[in-house]
């Protein structure tokens, strides 16, 4: 059995919120000893309730106050046996805490510093205050999300979490390149770019033929019919995307309309976009005899690529997570039991994944202070008293 | 000179289709890995996909497969004839990543599936992604990112909550969110085995799905539900009532401006302070009705028709300036044109260009990260024609 991968490397987590929690927990989990520095002075914004268990599980949490200078040399000795450190301060925060990457590097000269921010490190917006909620309008996405002459959707296109995967990854192929060619990086991250990366159709749609792409609602440039069709029940949808002409003729076949198939103006992909509308009354006539989830098995052994469009409370019970092994049953602190999210991926023949619960402010101060730096008890009790270690 | 980026040395075999394969092989070439794409005589799906000049699919000109593929060797196999597979079979044995997608192209099918492989490299690492991974009652179904998106939770919160959900009913993001987001997931996992491998030699066999990743997304929300909390209602009565969270009333919201939107969120009273100096300190302002947090959220309709009728005068770049020079969280909402024209974007570098034989010269979205001490190969390659390293990659297996 192999061990997981990131084993033997230790990050110190000065990130807080949403986006760079995401990073360290993926890294966390699969093997890097991840110690979030956290203080009471300032507290993660996410601190309490179900959010934070999720970003933060399976960390070690030391209290820390940064604002001391003896918490700003404590934070230096515990780069000097970090690999990586992970802030996602407003650009030029972490420079004025005392802690840039000329302080860090001096500490630990090989060490992965990565640095995310709304809108990255230099530039003319830099200073731009931002929230994820507001990078999808900025990026480009909410151009093209939505409906057609509507006002622009307000629900969350979750771009943190988004971005925090992304920080992983290119923290371990930092690590990758110390491995390779010895040296560490200074890894400026703007979380706008990455989702502006994932447009390319739109960026180049527009430079090839002069077009801004608009919003279209759950309809799509090539596939038809594609949308979402009303089940059985109350606000119950099943999402249905035919890709083929052998699913259009399963589609017809299994809703009892056979006669479509033989109609020519929907042979194509593009005679089926133009009558959509009319496709979509003789799809959901059969639809709403349905249940949801029964309409996806129907039309899923037809062959038709289809799913029920879900909240987040039927994600959570939904039998494919709980099949596939991703949740992870886990003993909370208030003495309840409870299925705890995992990750996208599993490594065939390796050690499972480490995915414990969220720790709590200062939970592993002894380990932290007196383990890996050496502080005596007296030193450790003094720095709390004096709200270093705090 | 090319840069050598992050990964040098490291060879990858992408057998991917469509886009969540290619794009962790896009990750992984941007990276600095030899990348080579694997693609039946027909050409990767992404080919037959637009978006094409003119609206003319052209197998060498889809916007879509170019993005995906610049910085990629190509080359065409069989592989389900004995002399494709036996050349990809050397291929492997050359490799420390292969990246599949199925469907279409299964290796395990064709009998080149982990263990086959393993036999003659052992230090492998596969990874692959299907839309429900390889295990669970869903895992033979068929998905898109229309039905991974409505799946998943996501499309349940994007459009926020509407007056009649039986009529107005979830949608998707635009653009292919899910595939993205789980190419990303596939390369996180891949750079993970690698550095595995490098510490010990390990190969890796990794499973992705698609569904799942999208599921992470939103791990908070299933936090919430493992700690017995409902699922934000769609409806909007409901809503207003319990005060739930997201774009909404105080927390922020879009304004209508005359060259389209811009997006707000003035949620701290000192951000509101400062927003109030952005609209000339209007008299409406001290009213009791909108002096506090909690009085702004409960009178969020005639608050944003006040917003609404100054920010009708003014252009979305207009407002997003003048809050921001008050440090009052705002942005505002960007097409691709707007994206193109950025002078911060420009300033970055974050758009590269690339000249194609087939297709031109074009700019394409680059990498979200400068890095101190490497150089990424961004542009070290336009994505190759059908073919095109035959010659150079196959005919040298065989001396």
């Amino acid at each position: 059995m192999n061990q997981l991968p990131l084993q033997g490397i230790r990050v110190l987590d000065l990130s807080w919120i949403i986006a760079g929690p995401t990073a360290t927990r993926f890294l966390a989990s699969m093997g890097a000893e991840v110690i979030k520095v956290g203080s009471a002075r300032r507290p993660d914004p996410s601190t309490r309730g179900p959010a934070f268990q999720a970003y933060n599980q399976s960390k070690l949490y030391a209290s820390l106050n940064l604002s001391k200078p003896e918490g700003l040399e404590l934070v230096k000795r515990l780069l000097a046996i970090s690999d990586v450190v992970i802030e996602n301060f407003a650009a030029g925060v972490i420079e004025r805490l005392g802690l840039g990457y000329d302080v860090v590097r001096a500490a630990r000269p090989d060490i992965i510093m990565v640095a995310s921010s709304g809108t990255g490190h230099f530039g003319p917006h830099t200073d731009y205050v931002a929230y994820g909620s507001l990078l999808q309008h900025y990026t480009g996405w909410n151009s093209i999300s939505g409906h057609p002459n509507r006002e622009p959707v307000t629900g969350g296109l979750w771009a943190d979490p988004w971005v925090g995967m992304e920080l992983a990854m290119v923290t371990v192929a930092s690590l990758n390149n110390r491995a390779l060619a010895g040296e560490g990086q200074y890894v400026d991250f703007s979380m706008a770019e990455a989702l502006s990366a994932c447009l390319p159709e739109a960026v180049l749609d527009y430079q090839m033929n002069d077009r801004v792409k608009e919003p279209m609602g759950n309809r799509d440039d090539w596939y038809a019919p594609h949308g979402v069709y009303h089940c059985f029940g109350s606000d119950r949808w099943v999402a249905i995307a035919v890709t083929n002409v052998s699913e259009w003729a399963a589609l017809c076949g299994l809703i009892g309309r056979s006669d479509l198939t033989s109609n020519s103006k929907y042979a194509t992909a593009e005679g089926r976009r133009q009558f959509q509308g009319e496709l979509g009354t003789a799809i959901t006539e059969w639809t709403v005899q349905h249940e949801d989830i029964e309409a996806m098995r129907l039309l899923q052994q037809a062959g038709v690529p289809a799913g029920p469009s879900q909240d987040i409370l039927r994600v959570f019970q939904e039998p494919q997570l709980s099949e596939a092994g991703y949740f992870n049953r886990v003993k909370t602190r208030d003495g309840e039991e409870r299925d705890l999210p995992g990750l996208p991926w599993r490594f065939e023949g390796t050690q499972a994944p480490i995915l414990t619960e969220a720790p709590v402010l200062g939970e592993h101060n002894d380990y932290i202070y007196g383990e890996l730096l050496g502080l005596s008890q007296g030193e450790v009790a003094h720095m709390v008293e004096e709200q270093i270690i705090y | 000179m090319t840069p050598k980026g992050l990964l040098p040395g490291v060879r990858v075999l992408d057998v991917g289709q469509g886009i969540s394969g290619p794009y962790c092989a896009k990750i992984l070439a941007q990276m600095g890995a030899e990348v080579i794409k694997v693609e039946p005589q027909a050409g990767d799906s992404a080919r037959r996909m637009g978006p094409f000049p003119s609206d003319l699919p052209h197998t060498e000109k889809s916007g879509l497969f170019l993005a995906l593929n610049a910085n990629k060797y190509g080359v065409t196999l069989d592989l389900s004839s004995p002399e494709g597979a036996e050349s990809f079979r050397k291929l492997a044995a050359t490799a420390d990543i292969v990246i599949e997608n199925p469907p279409p192209i299964s290796l395990e099918e064709l009998g080149l599936g982990y263990e086959s492989l393993q036999q003659i490299n052992p230090g492998l690492i596969l990874t692959s992604i299907t839309p429900f991974g390889r295990r669970g009652p869903y895992k033979d179904f068929k998905a898109t990112d229309l039905i991974l998106y409505h799946m998943s939770g996501h499309a349940h919160g994007l459009l926020g909550a509407v007056k009649d959900p039986d009529k107005d009913p979830p949608i998707r993001a635009g653009g292919h969110q899910a595939e993205f987001v789980g190419g990303l997931a596939a390369a996180t996992a891949t750079m993970m085995a690698l550095y595995g491998k490098q510490m010990n030699g390990q190969g890796s066999q990794i499973n992705v799905s698609l569904f799942e990743a999208m599921v992470t997304q939103l791990i908070s929300g299933l936090a919430n539900s493992a700690w017995g909390r409902p699922a934000p209602p769609r409806d909007l009565a409901m809503v207003e009532e319990a005060a739930i969270g997201g774009m909404v009333g105080a927390i922020g919201g879009i304004l209508p401006c005359n060259d389209g939107h811009v997006a707000i969120s003035p949620r701290e009273d000192a951000q509101w302070e400062r927003w109030l100096v952005v609209m000339g300190n209007p008299t409406w302002s001290t009213d009791d009705r909108y002096s506090t947090r909690d009085a702004r959220q409960k009178n969020s309709p005639s608050l944003w028709k006040l917003l609404s009728d100054w920010s009708i005068n003014y252009s979305k770049h207009e407002i997003a300036r003048l809050g921001q020079e008050q440090r009052v969280p705002c942005f505002p909402v960007n097409t691709v044109l707007d994206l193109m024209g950025d002078e911060h974007l420009a300033h970055r570098e974050f758009f590269v260009e690339m000249d194609h034989p087939e297709a031109g010269t074009l700019k394409y979205p680059g990498a979200a990260y400068k890095l101190s001490n490497s150089d990424l190969p961004l542009t070290a390659r336009p994505a190759p024609l059908l073919g095109q390293h035959n010659q150079e990659i196959l005919e040298g297996l065989n001396r």
